[in-house]
């Protein structure tokens, strides 16, 4: 079982800054963190990336592990190199306006009522 | 001074691809390019990886591959935007495999152990702010890769290599040996057969073989073989060199020229040969053995077993499990070199199967040619003639110098022969045993001779009653040392002749295979029997079989 990206962002409140096409993707997880190394080893392309790192960190990670969308914190902006990556590489960029503990936990609650745990 | 360790990280939970160089798609060279990493830049880090991922898509690698090679490539070139000064990643890729060695010059790694280890990192604001520094980066790479190691020298930089295999390993890789036999030179004597320390040889319906499961790559058959039978998987003729070629021989090589020819001569005759870059294997074994020092300092389970020889260590994956522990993790030396030289071209003399194996093993950046030690030799004996005429900075004394030691029969033999033959000038007084390690080597003892005598040597040194006070006195000779005539076929030196030559003729009617059947240690030695009437001819099982004889 999986979720649009679409229908993720809606459920989740958070702004689609960057999505087109890359909105009819489909995640089934997510991963939440900060610390470069562990978003690449859990990075998939069923995976929604939930990150504070709003720069070019998080570009090479949509380039280089090809996830299919990142959702960023707190209403941050990321730079421009980021939302270019994203389009290039047909990535969802989502904004939370929340924190990282809010997001998650409702982000836990809309993958468990799509994907079933 | 600085310090260089070489880890082996891929321990033993995945077996190592040994031997996957031969299964890979014949015919297919692989991609290959070089990728500059500027240290600070953390724009660019992730450049290379992306190369790397551009290939590996146009090739149609499966994703998971694709992300693992990702994950190892842009962590270890982040590592040098945020450690190093810069760096190059080298990278090779075939439809098998990707083999990638990242280098760069900076400040080094002091301790790898602790930078191995989740958590642990040194990196500054400025890579934390980008989501690095974590402490990830290393064993992060490891994880995702097939085969890993890190080399670093403090002050000067590191090197990591690995491999990610883009076909699926099944199983236990095979045993990798590089025992050569030749059926058509083989006598079928049979020395092998017993000279194997694990019974691996086999001579059967007149073709010998080798049990691969049971084959550690020793020395022992190819040294028991006198017609030639046994060798290495290494090229007869000496590979073209280049520009790029790096040639790496064993310290050993360079002595293997007499007591008139110093190495700084052979390596002169080498270059000579075209070999500009050249390398010697004791490098590694002298950083080995700096680092395994060290090791043994800090670790509880005593001895430590240095990884010095490849067949040894062969021995006690097999024999001796049970020691696997003792072992220090480290490379050996020469999969140490293997690891650190990522020049295109590497021609390597091997003195030994063990030595061939390890190189045997994939390196999709360099191309490993092996060649036999002796026709390296060959080649550059060439040239020392002319070097030896002109006598350009040889670094022999002048003189002989020093008091040797030989012990073993064997050995004893070979120096009297080379003394006998006027090849030995350099040293002053020889002390020969025939047992090994002198006395403490005689079959009456129950303790090996290398273990007992270095332990007497310390006993002495700590109890002075051991050591002589002077109380003996060495006694003069007075009759003469006469020879002795064992050797001597008749008193009379005419029929000794005809005893010769017909010794001679039959010879040359038996087998040649030296079986020992008939109780004669060889073909030569049944044939001066039959002719000074020890034996007859018909204790030959294999000449009364022949009609023709």
């Amino acid at each position: 079982m999986s979720i649009l990206l679409d229908q993720l962002a809606k459920q989740l409140g958070a702004d689609m800054i960057e999505g087109g096409r890359a909105g009819q993707r489909r995640i089934d997880r997510a991963y939440a963190g900060d610390r470069v190394s562990d978003l690449l080893n859990h990075a998939s392309d069923t995976t929604l990336i939930v990150t504070n790192l709003a720069n070019q960190s998080v570009a090479r990670l949509i380039e280089l592990m090809e996830v299919p969308g990142v959702c960023l914190l707190d209403g941050a902006k990321p730079e421009p190199a980021v939302v270019e990556t994203a389009r290039e590489h047909g990535a969802a960029l989502l904004v939370s306006r929340d924190g990282m503990f809010e997001t998650c936990g409702k982000l836990y609650k809309i993958l468990e009522t799509a994907c079933g745990s | 001074m600085a310090r260089k360790t070489v880890k082996n990280t891929s321990g033993r939970k995945k077996p190592s691809p040994a031997g996957v160089a031969e299964s890979r798609g014949a015919g297919v060279s692989p991609v290959s390019f070089q990728h500059a990493i500027q240290g600070g830049d953390y724009d660019s880090g992730g450049d290379g990886a992306k190369r790397i991922k551009d290939v590996l898509k146009k090739i149609g690698v499966d994703p998971q591959s694709v992300r693992r090679t990702m994950v190892a490539a842009y962590e270890a070139e982040m590592n040098v935007v945020i450690h190093a000064y810069k760096g190059l990643m080298k990278v090779a890729i075939d439809p098998a495999q990707v083999d990638i060695a990242v280098t760069d010059e900076g400040p080094g790694i002091e301790d790898i152990e602790l930078a191995m280890k989740d958590g642990y990192s040194t990196a500054p604001a400025a890579a934390r702010e980008l989501g690095f520094g974590a402490g990830l980066g290393l064993p992060n790479i490891q994880k995702n890769t097939d085969r890993f190691s890190i080399q670093s020298t403090v002050g000067r930089g590191t090197q990591l290599r690995f491999t990610v295999l883009l076909q699926p390993q099944t199983g236990e890789s095979p045993a990798v040996n590089s025992v050569r036999l030749d059926p058509a030179r083989c006598r079928q004597c049979l020395m092998c057969v017993h000279a194997c320390p694990t019974q691996a040889v086999r001579v059967r319906d007149g073709r010998p073989g080798v049990l691969d499961h049971l084959c550690i790559d020793c020395t022992s058959c190819m040294a028991a073989c006198d017609s030639g039978a046994i060798g290495m998987p290494a090229a007869a003729e000496l590979p073209a060199p280049s520009k790029k070629t790096v040639l790496v021989i064993p310290g050993s090589f360079l002595e293997q020229f007499g007591s008139d020819v110093g190495p700084g001569q052979v390596l002169g005759a080498l270059r000579e040969c075209g070999f500009e870059e050249i390398r010697l294997l004791d490098e590694w074994e002298a950083a080995l053995r700096d680092a395994v020092v060290e090791y043994a300092r800090d670790v509880a389970l005593k001895p430590v077993i240095s990884p010095s020889c490849p067949a040894v260590l062969n021995l006690i994956r097999m024999r001796f499990p049970s020691l696997l522990e003792h072992v220090a993790p480290f490379l050996t030396a020469v999969e140490a070199a293997r690891e650190e030289i990522t020049a295109p071209h590497a021609v390597w003399a091997a003195p030994c199967p063990a030595q061939c194996s390890a190189l045997r093993a994939p390196s999709l950046l360099t191309k490993i040619e092996l060649v036999d030690p002796p026709v390296l030799r060959k080649a550059a004996f060439e040239h020392i003639g002319v070097h030896a005429r002109h006598d350009e900075a040889s670094p022999r004394p002048a003189g002989p110098r020093q008091v040797l030691q030989v012990s073993g029969i064997r050995h004893v033999m070979n120096v009297l022969e080379a003394i006998e033959n006027g090849r030995v000038s350099d040293y002053a007084l020889i002390e020969l045993f025939a047992c090994d390690q002198g006395c403490f080597g005689s079959p009456v003892w129950v303790e090996d001779p290398f273990m007992a005598q270095p332990r007497f040597e310390w006993a002495k040194e700590r109890h002075p009653i051991l050591s002589p006070g002077g109380r003996a006195s060495a006694v003069r000779r007075v009759e003469p040392l006469s020879p002795r005539a064992g050797m001597r076929l008749d008193s009379d030196m005419r029929a000794a002749m005809a005893k010769l030559a017909e010794i001679d003729r039959l010879t040359k009617t038996l087998p040649g295979r030296n079986c020992s059947v008939c109780g004669a240690p060889s073909c030569t030695a049944l044939a001066e029997d039959v002719v000074l009437g020890r034996a007859t001819p018909e204790s030959c099982i294999y000449r009364s079989e022949s009609p023709d004889n």
